[in-house]
């Protein structure tokens, strides 16, 4: 049982980095592209890129919150 | 990990240390906000004047980018304060930490109350057979860090939203609950309360997963030489990230603040 609530903590956590990492690779060069197409939209595109990242990290964080519990019950 | 001061009081469990920083927090932005506004003058601004003025423009633009600016200029005094008490909130777990230690039941009060959590700890080490149960409280947190501040702030602007769309704009309203079909009904009513949800636990994860590894590195500072040397560098860079996800968050929270209430007062008949 202990086990498999590490194995569930790793998962958890591993899995949602994955997700992240690729959800803002996405997002950053997409807004780089935007950028050196328009350099003069930089502080428009910058602001919504913030905001996307900001949206994007919820979900590893809650997930590193959730392998933390796990984490928790197997000790 | 370090227990939170919880005390019983008419049959709740009130966590003190949530209690403290929230008290603090308000005393930090109150004294801000009173010295931003003291000796305002238009020719010879004051640096601190400046710096507020900066915050409300600030709050202004996120405001006109969610909304017509008419609509929107009554919740400025709200954003301004959400924001500031967010910011506030989150830097103030990341300066330092009080943290009083226990071993025995009986030295482990607060105002002649139990602290509950500490006497039900060491109760639970003494069943494991631990000759010297010991117990830590951590006094000193972000208020953020805790789930019940950031869902009634959530609440607070859910509580807004709604009764704004009901009474400002009720036909419209009501109308989206059934849009584009009556059958969506179920549907729109669960994405409601899943923005309720997502907005205050996308603020209490970030803070709370912020100090749980600074508590972690600082597990790792205390257990060898080598974690020792390499949990500076680690803290450091930690600390300047949570600085930057802090000041995100509090960012974020009041965008989408503005999303949400715009969404239901801004709702126009022909879009839908």
């Amino acid at each position: 049982m202990e086990g498999m609530a590490l194995l569930a903590a790793g998962i958890v956590a591993g899995l949602g980095a994955l997700g992240a990492g690729i959800g803002n690779g996405l997002l950053i060069s997409k807004t780089v592209e935007g950028v050196a197409r328009q350099p003069e939209s930089k502080s428009t595109l910058q602001t919504l890129m913030f905001l996307g990242v900001g949206l994007i990290e919820v979900m590893p964080i809650i997930g590193v919150v959730l392998a933390f519990m796990f984490y928790g019950k197997a000790s | 990990m370090h227990e939170s001061p919880i005390i019983k009081l008419g049959g709740l469990r009130i966590d003190l240390s949530v209690v403290l920083m929230l008290v603090v927090t308000c005393a930090i932005v109150f004294i801000l906000a009173k010295l931003a506004t003291r000796k305002l003058s238009v020719e010879n601004p004051s640096k601190i004047q400046n710096f507020m003025e900066w915050v409300i423009e600030f709050v202004q633009a996120q405001i006109s980018s969610a909304m017509d600016f008419k609509k929107g200029k009554p919740f400025l005094a709200l954003g301004v304060t959400m924001i500031m008490f967010i910011f506030v909130g989150n830097m103030l777990g990341l300066i330092f930490g009080v943290v009083t230690e226990y071993d025995n039941k009986d030295a482990a009060t607060v105002f002649g109350q139990p602290i509950v959590s500490v006497t039900e700890k060491l109760d639970t080490l003494h069943a494991k057979g631990e000759a010297h149960p010991h117990a830590e409280v951590a006094w000193w947190k972000s208020p953020t860090a805790d789930i019940g501040v950031t869902m009634g702030l959530a609440l607070l602007v859910f509580v807004i939203v709604h009764y704004l769309g009901a009474v400002k704009n009720t036909k419209a309203y009501f109308k989206h609950y059934f849009q584009p079909y009556p059958v969506f009904f179920p549907i729109n009513l669960i994405e409601q309360f899943s923005k309720l949800l997502t907005h205050g636990i996308r603020l209490y994860a970030n803070i709370f997963a912020g100090e749980v590894l600074i508590g972690v590195i600082m597990g790792l500072a205390s257990s060898s030489v080598v974690g020792a040397v390499l949990s500076v560098p680690l803290l450091m860079a930690w600390q300047g990230f949570s600085i930057f996800i802090g000041a995100i968050q509090a960012f974020i929270f009041v965008v989408l603040m503005m999303v949400y209430i715009s969404q239901t007062v801004d709702m126009h008949h022909e879009e839908h």
